[in-house]
């Protein structure tokens, strides 16, 4: 049953995934059904008003295990993780810790948004780690243009954080490059094991 | 040791330091050489992976904290860091891995080698304010900035989140506002002091972060602030680097000069302006300096 371009789902036995959100509550360490629904974490997000469900209603979706009206939408590529959310929540729910959980869990989800730039950053970004160690500004920008097709995106910018030597046209590599590659790759062999979440 | 200093510290300073956040970097090194405390940077260390890696993989995110934390063990001294990002990670990460024992024996098999646990990770602010101490901090200064009216900005990571041990008080913290004062300068009270600047959407989504940006700036520029201090390399990029551009799409003017907190004490302790990389900073602080006739 595709669940996932429906806005509304009706609530029942069969809708109701739980282990979808057992594995959120494992994966996060936290449990959605300390929230009451006071509304907090809405309320001093930054991000609400980017997202079709804020914070509070990501976690009632949760309770009522329907987690694919989540994962269809951009609500956890809007979260900027500034951790607000978990710092004000009454009853402990890490809400920050939540949205990491359900991320990972959209990588091999049907019907998740794949859309977003915000994926792709975050693509780019693991890739320069691996590839160069340390993030690499530069390469981090303009590969990014590229790939989304905003070839002209902060084009401005870029001669003045130039001038300023606020971008290096060239990146050292890690003396110890072998070490990250190891990382990335044992990571990668424990999950085709099984062996890790 | 070497003998003429009285502290020492390993030093991690994060990917952006050794970039658009060079001034940060310089600012760091030259102010605490004047205070005497040593800064040795840890060897080869590597990317914090920062938000985007425990975004979408905690056991990467994880994993790249633990062996940056294993590199930093092998130099003397507690662990210093600038980046608020970094800083958040580094501590999150010790504090993941003590309560879990099933992430920490993942993490051990990634990096294939023991976590080290009891590493004392801090940020510069609290290096300032405590081990130094604020007492000998003011008793460093040597033009003191007086008339100056600062904004401290927090941002997100500095004091968050709550269950990790951290920096100062949660949702009213202090320790900007106490070191910058034990350097002679004003603070003012303003509303915007822990909201988000969107940090890394700066890449992805700009015009999410010209939103958030805006009033932040409109909050510091509104509680009569002449400009605004940070201890964060994003926070600092979205509100110097783009503040033009968001006076432009608000048609206003904010011309607030971003400092480094290391840059406005370095400024106090009588560090000259290049040795602060001033000259780094996207809106010119030196009208307002040379105003206030701190240079």
């Amino acid at each position: 049953m595709s669940l996932v371009n429906k806005q509304k789902i009706p609530l029942s036995q069969e809708t109701m995934d739980v282990d979808f959100v057992r594995k959120v509550e494992a994966l996060s360490g936290t449990s959605v059904r300390r929230c009451f629904q006071c509304g907090k974490c809405s309320a001093g997000c930054p991000m609400a008003t980017f997202m079709e469900h804020p914070p509070n209603r990501v976690v009632r979706l949760l309770q009522m295990g329907q987690w694919q009206r989540i994962l269809a939408g951009r609500s956890i590529w809007y979260c900027a993780s500034c951790e607000t959310c978990s710092t004000r929540c009454p009853n402990k729910v890490h809400l920050a810790s939540i949205m990491d959980a359900l991320r990972k869990l959209s990588w091999d989800a049907e019907g998740a948004s794949k859309e977003s730039y915000v994926q792709l950053a975050n693509k780019l970004f693991l890739q320069n780690i691996r590839t160069y160690g340390r993030q690499y500004e530069m390469r981090l920008a303009a590969v990014f243009n590229v790939r989304s097709g905003q070839f002209l995106k902060d084009l401005m910018l870029g001669p003045k954080l130039l001038a300023k030597g606020k971008l290096k046209m060239f990146q050292s590599k890690n003396k110890n490059m072998s070490e990250i590659e190891k990382i990335f790759s044992r990571i990668e062999d424990m999950r085709a094991k099984g062996e890790a979440l | 040791m070497s003998p003429k200093n009285i502290m020492e510290y390993s030093y991690y300073p994060g990917c952006s330091l050794h970039a658009s956040a060079s001034e940060y970097d310089i600012s760091t090194r030259e102010l605490f050489k004047q205070l005497k405390i040593g800064l040795t940077e840890v060897p080869d260390w590597f990317c914090c992976g920062a938000t985007p890696a425990h975004n979408v993989d905690e056991l990467l995110s994880l994993s790249l904290c633990a062996k940056n934390l294993e590199l930093a063990d092998k130099v003397e001294g507690d662990l210093a860091v600038a980046c608020a990002a970094c800083f958040s990670r580094l501590k999150t990460t010790q504090h993941i891995l003590a309560e879990s024992p099933v992430k920490r024996k993942q993490v051990e098999k990634a990096i294939d080698a023991p976590v080290k646990m009891d590493s004392k990770v801090k940020h510069l602010l609290e290096i300032l304010a405590r081990d130094l101490g604020l007492e000998r901090l003011a008793a460093a200064v040597k033009k003191p900035l007086k008339g100056l009216k600062v904004a401290c900005y927090y941002g997100c990571l500095l004091t968050r989140p709550t269950d990790v041990p951290n920096l100062d008080c949660v949702e009213a913290p202090t320790i900007m506002e106490r070191v910058i004062e034990a350097v002679g300068a004003e603070t003012v009270a303003w509303t915007h002091r822990l909201e988000c600047c969107g940090a890394n959407f700066t890449l992805s989504r700009p015009g999410v972060v010209i939103q958030l940006t805006n009033a932040i700036l409109d909050s510091a520029k509104a509680a009569g602030a002449d400009c605004i201090m940070v201890g964060c390399p994003l926070c600092h990029g979205n509100l110097d680097i783009r503040q033009k551009e968001i006076e432009a799409v608000y048609s206003t003017e904010y011309g607030l000069p971003v400092f480094y907190l290391t840059q406005l004490v370095g400024l106090a302790v009588g560090l000259k302006p290049d040795k602060l990389g001033l000259g780094v900073n996207i809106v010119n602080p030196t009208p307002l300096l040379r105003e206030k006739q701190l240079l």
